[in-house]
């Protein structure tokens, strides 16, 4: 202290003596620096916001028409002798085909929109509804008589037109629907027959052919995704924090640790791709695994994963106030009881949410995916049965995002959009889950 | 080194019935290459108040932990030489240091209860050295532990609160509650009431007292005056050397060495 005053230029006290309420020409120039980093802040938080709000704009204006589907909705009756007579003819859809088209005439014309079309301009719009009928009666022979209601899935080009996607410019030469048929559904709209609703087979249903955009849904690869991350859990969560304790409180430091430190950190850096690669390597062409399956996905998914877990958990582990194990080993607990009883605790709410992290990385990370053959697989079945979830293949959700992001009909680009909302909602609740786990079992000391 | 040894051999003499708790001799600690205490030889009586006392950094703390073996668990760290508790070298590799930490229990410097109820803070020793065979027993013990650390009026009302919520000195008398939970003979205190005001840190001081019925008790202090009240023996240590240990009235005001009178007159440290 002394030598610091001693140091002082005796100048200084021959200075004027400043007033307090003056602000002297530094302090203004701090005082405009200090503001100028609050703006700068603020400009760049103000950045950031924009193009979130812009990203989930964008990506809910896109995504929703996934989760609705155009139904062509109606009404009408078959006597029991039209159904004798249906089911005695050879063509017997072709006449349940007729009934429906003349019930939907008389609607029509009921409401005085009179349009002309055919039985191939109803192919076109939904596809054979005459099957679909004589089923229905063939099993509900009681509904015969009465007035039955019939929700016709309509084409997915139908549903394009609806949603703005169809034009008549972009189907001059389409073979799927032509320009009339939208004048049929222009009236068919005015007379409240074609309707949306809520597509849940979206959500439940499988994989379609490259041709069906509409019957596309995302269940099956939300299951391969779900096997995928009991996988990594299993395997990650224990052997990363076995990893990070043994690490962080009982290996020796000496070069070989430090070496497997740095390796470790190195790995998180390591691009997903060359996991992918290295999986195809070792899981497939050494071991055998089977291709495109849960199991394999998870397996590499893991080895992506461990570094994330390892070095949050031993973050989590380092940041337990050493006075702790002082307590525990001064008390005559041993160096395992002291981290069980008490380091271990007081870290897991931090190795929780860094293992969520990793798992929710993990549940959106598609490159590895590719190598192993789940991009691009049809996931059109569900697994038989819970052990067969791991072997059998099947796709992921981010791969069948990609897988209908890069298909040629435009209908899949809307699904893409629509998976990437269950996507982040899947994130979304595993981030939320991890904020409440960590208040819940977070202690103060 | 002459003046100490003669010292040592005058105590016993003087106090025939004060036996020796802890004899070190000839102890040497590296930290690396740093050479933190050199050749120290002190005996610890039983039923006595031992003080350590030296400026920061003479070594005193990394002492007082080579007697609980808690240098163990810096891996730099080297102890040579060898110390004994009623005879047994506690450096020989056939001693497990858990044990050792059982019967040498020791108090920190800054308050450290665990961040769970005042409760289990006592009983976490005696559930892990199984003292206790049933739960009757266990809040017996607790109970026991609180009432001797002159704690137990205090929180026997909230035994399930967070032990962590207590003031600073009743943190303290917690955690000396805690080291004497699992019936120790020496007990280790290292700077006791550096953290605590100067209520706390006498209620703490008549606790220390109190607790030389019952066992050896080994404080490290900054506090000249800490020292004086408390401890019947004092050492005083310098540069890693201890450099006189004797009954604490006559370091006070008769020391030998030179470096003694000086810091203890205010010259150094």
């Amino acid at each position: 202290m002394t030598d610091i005053s001693a140091g002082v230029p005796p100048t200084a006290t021959t200075e004027p003596k400043t007033s307090l309420v003056a602000s002297d020409a530094r302090t203004r120039r701090r005082n405009a620096a200090e503001k100028r980093f609050r703006a700068y802040g603020m400009v760049a938080i103000g950045v950031g916001l924009f193009f979130l709000i812009v990203l989930a704009v964008s990506i809910v204006r896109s995504g929703l028409p996934a989760f609705t589907e155009t139904v062509l909705s109606v009404e009408f009756t078959v006597s029991e002798e039209q159904f004798e007579d249906a089911e005695s003819q050879i063509l017997k859809t072709a006449v349940y085909e007729a009934i429906f088209v003349n019930a939907l005439n008389e609607q029509l014309q009921a409401k005085n929109l009179d349009v002309a079309f055919d039985a191939a301009a109803i192919g076109r719009l939904v596809g054979k509804p005459g099957a679909t009928i004589r089923t229905f009666f063939r099993e509900n022979g009681d509904q015969l008589g009465q007035p039955v209601n019939f929700d016709l899935t309509a084409a997915s080009r139908v549903d394009g037109y609806i949603n703005g996607r169809v034009t008549r410019d972009t189907l001059v030469d389409s073979r799927f629907l032509q320009g009339s048929d939208l004048d049929l559904v222009d009236a068919l709209i005015e007379a409240g027959i074609v309707k949306e609703r809520f597509n849940w087979n979206f959500l439940t249903g499988t994989d379609s052919g490259v041709d069906n955009p509409g019957g596309a849904g995302i269940g099956a690869s939300v299951i391969g995704s779900f096997f995928m991350m009991l996988v990594v859990l299993v395997l990650s969560l224990p052997i990363g924090v076995a990893a990070s304790i043994y690490l962080e409180e009982f290996a020796p430091k000496n070069r070989f640790t430090d070496l497997i430190e740095v390796n470790i950190s190195n790995l998180a850096a390591v691009p997903s791709i060359v996991f992918g690669i290295l999986g195809l390597a070792v899981f497939i062409q050494f071991m055998h695994l089977p291709q495109s399956a849960p199991l394999v996905g998870g397996l590499v998914l893991t080895l992506m994963t461990l570094p994330t877990i390892i070095i949050s958990t031993r973050a989590s582990l380092k940041a337990v106030p050493p006075s702790i194990r002082d307590a525990a080993l001064g008390v005559g607990a041993s160096k395992m009881q002291a981290v069980f009883h008490h380091v271990l605790p007081l870290a897991a709410p931090g190795i929780l949410t860094g293992t969520i992290i990793g798992l929710a990385q993990a549940l959106g990370e598609t490159a590895p995916l590719l190598l192993i053959g789940m991009v691009g697989y049809v996931a059109r079945e569900y697994p038989e049965a819970f052990l067969s979830g791991f072997v059998e293949p099947n796709s992921a959700m981010p791969a069948q995002i990609y897988t209908w992001a890069s298909r040629a009909d435009a209908g899949f680009y809307e699904k893409a959009w629509g998976g990437i909302i269950v996507l982040l909602i899947f994130l979304l609740a595993m981030n939320i889950i991890a904020v409440l786990l960590r208040r819940r079992f977070e202690r103060r000391w | 080194m002459a003046d100490t040894s003669l010292e040592i051999a005058e105590a016993a003499q003087q106090d025939p019935e004060a036996a020796i708790k802890i004899k070190s001799r000839g102890v040497q600690v590296y930290y690396a290459d740093n050479h933190a205490i050199i050749d120290v030889d002190v005996d610890i009586l039983d039923k006595t108040v031992t003080a350590f006392i030296g400026p920061s950094g003479c070594g005193k703390s990394t002492f007082l932990r080579c007697l609980n073996r808690m240098n163990d668990t810096i891996d730099v760290a080297r102890v040579e030489g060898t110390i004994t508790l009623d005879g047994e070298d506690i450096y020989d590799p056939a001693v497990d240091p858990v044990q050792l930490r059982a019967k040498v229990g020791m108090v920190f410097q800054k308050p450290n209860p665990f961040p769970k109820s005042i409760y289990d803070n006592v009983a976490y020793g005696p559930k892990i050295h199984g003292l206790a065979r049933n739960r009757a027993e266990l809040d017996e013990i607790v109970e026991r532990a609180l009432r001797r650390g002159a704690i137990w009026d205090e929180v026997k009302d909230r035994l399930h609160a967070p032990g962590t919520g207590l003031s600073g000195g009743q943190q303290q008398r917690l955690c000396i509650a805690r080291a004497i939970a699992t019936e120790p003979e020496v007990l280790l205190m290292d700077e006791p009431c550096s953290a605590l005001d100067p209520i706390a840190t006498a209620q703490v001081e008549d606790l220390i007292d109190e607790l030389r019925q019952n066992y050896s008790v080994v404080i490290v202090t900054h506090s000249m005056q800490q020292a004086a009240r408390v401890s019947q023996k004092t050492a005083f240590f310098h540069l890693g050397n201890l450099v006189e240990y004797g009954d604490t009235e006559q370091i006070f005001t008769n020391p030998r060495d030179s470096r003694t009178e000086s810091y203890i007159t205010g010259r150094i440290g």
